[in-house]
């Protein structure tokens, strides 16, 4: 039943996961750096997000399902909504915790504050962003088999799903083992790339 | 005629006052905490000359690296002005750098791109570049650390890497914070050396806070003693030792004394 199906629901979740884990990280980041600086924006954002962040991911399902039927979007849609807040939280706290020295460094050599922010606080604040992302995308795999088991096709939770339904608990057990090594190497991938890009992650730690 | 021709070509210190660098007028500063007010500064007022070193000396708590704050412009005063050249300073800039006391270098960067970081978005070609980083690097007698990361170096090091960036931007004016309060006596008196050998050489303007009443006179051209309780300058000594000065002299240990006796007394 499970033979030769791998590939493609590999494929199917990846994708799944990498959409709803890019949402998260393009707005976690930037809302998480201006709360961490802007105080005003701290008090307007945390208590709903915090409020929010309380709610399990599994009450927004019906209401995912509601707005964006079954199937990638939802998936999307919750992968995204759980990755944010560790990544949003860690953001908020890398930036808080920026040495106000090195930034009056910065504005004494002359950097304004656009290049301040590339140039110094993210950098400054790279290793609580990368415990964010780390986070996030090891909830994105979480929160990818929940959206998947509302019936959709292929993925990975999919697999698992249909298993059930024909009392299959090792191919189960199989799709458990998959998550686990593909949530790691995907892990590992991230790290790496980050250290690729970044300076400041190459030489934290 | 020939004679006043003369007179002006003799490299002599011209009679006349010089024009001030940087001038403090009637500056106070007040914080406000839990709505009760604390005068942190109250009247300073002194004026600093173009390529001397000025050392702002006085106990701990009075001020002093607060006073060096609203200087470098991170902070406003409450009332009266900093002038530099007469123009009112209400920002940071590039012309009034400063060597803080903790360390303040980019741990993400190694020593030569640390010295590099102010000259990035100035119009500078990459090779140009390199060849300033590399001139101050030897300087300051680290060019063989260029590139190690600051976790990796000395206190001391650190502090030679926070002087080399800032003096890569050419800097009118030179505020320092205690730069040499956490390192140990004998790495001080090198970089106490090491400071006048720059000065030397480059001429700025130095500003510099201290507790020490001994660095206050190895490197002072005048020292504005301060007092606390409000941070006010209780008085002003010239410190007329020639230079290269002999820390172990008789007339350095008097003049040092002489400096304790009025710490003292308030």
């Amino acid at each position: 039943m499970y033979a030769g199906r791998f590939l493609a629901d590999a494929n199917a979740s990846l994708i799944r996961v990498g959409a709803g884990f890019a949402v998260a990280a393009v707005l976690g980041i930037p809302l998480g750096a201006i709360s961490g600086r802007i105080s005003v924006v701290d008090r307007l954002l945390s208590t709903s997000i915090n409020g929010l962040r309380a709610v399990p991911g599994i009450s927004w399902l019906p209401l995912a399902l509601v707005w964006f039927g079954i199937g990638l979007q939802t998936t999307i849609f919750l992968v995204a909504l759980a990755a944010f807040f560790p990544i949003y939280v860690n953001s908020a706290s890398g930036v808080r915790q920026v040495s106000p020295v090195l930034l009056q460094a910065g504005a004494m050599m002359g950097v304004r504050r656009l290049r301040g922010t590339f140039a110094i606080l993210l950098p400054s604040a790279m290793p609580t962003l990368i415990s964010g992302l780390r986070l996030g995308l090891g909830i994105s795999w979480a929160y990818l088999v929940l959206g998947e088991l509302t019936g959709v096709q292929k993925g990975l939770g999919a697999v698992i799903m249909d298993a059930r339904m024909v009392g299959r608990i090792d191919v189960i057990i199989v799709g458990i083992i998959i998550i686990a090594v593909i949530g790691r190497i995907s892990e590992q991938l991230l790290t790496g790339l980050l250290k690729l890009c970044f300076k400041s992650a190459r030489r934290s730690t | 005629m020939s004679s006043r021709l003369h007179v002006i070509s003799r490299r002599e210190p011209s009679v006349a006052p010089k024009e001030p660098i940087l001038t403090i007028n009637d500056l106070d500063l007040v914080f406000e905490y839990n709505s009760s007010y604390l005068t942190v500064l109250k009247d300073i007022r002194f004026a600093v000359h173009p390529a001397e070193i000025l050392c702002l000396l006085g106990p701990s708590g009075c001020g002093k690296t607060t006073l060096l704050k609203v200087l470098a412009g991170f902070m406003r005063p409450s009332s009266g002005q900093v002038l530099v050249h007469g123009n009112q300073v209400t920002a940071p800039g590039p012309e009034r750098c400063v060597v803080f006391q903790e360390d303040a270098l980019f741990p993400w960067l190694t020593v030569a791109e640390n010295i590099a970081f102010g000259l990035k978005g100035k119009g500078f070609r990459r090779r140009q570049q390199k060849e300033m980083v590399d001139y101050y690097l030897s300087l300051v007698g680290l060019t063989a650390f260029s590139s190690y990361l600051p976790t990796k170096i000395s206190g001391g090091m650190k502090q030679r890497v926070s002087l080399a960036r800032v003096l890569i931007l050419k800097p009118e004016i030179l505020l320092m914070d205690e730069p040499f309060a956490a390192l140990d006596a004998q790495t001080r008196q090198e970089m106490q050396q090491l400071l006048l050998e720059l000065w030397e050489t480059l001429s700025h303007t130095i500003v510099f806070v201290t507790h020490d009443v001994r660095e206050a006179v190895t490197l002072a051209d005048r020292v504005i003693m301060m007092d606390k309780n409000p941070g006010r300058v209780k008085g002003i000594v010239d410190i007329d030792l020639e230079r290269p000065r002999d820390v172990d002299g008789q007339p350095f240990l008097k003049q040092c004394a002489s400096l304790h006796d009025l710490l003292r007394d308030t």
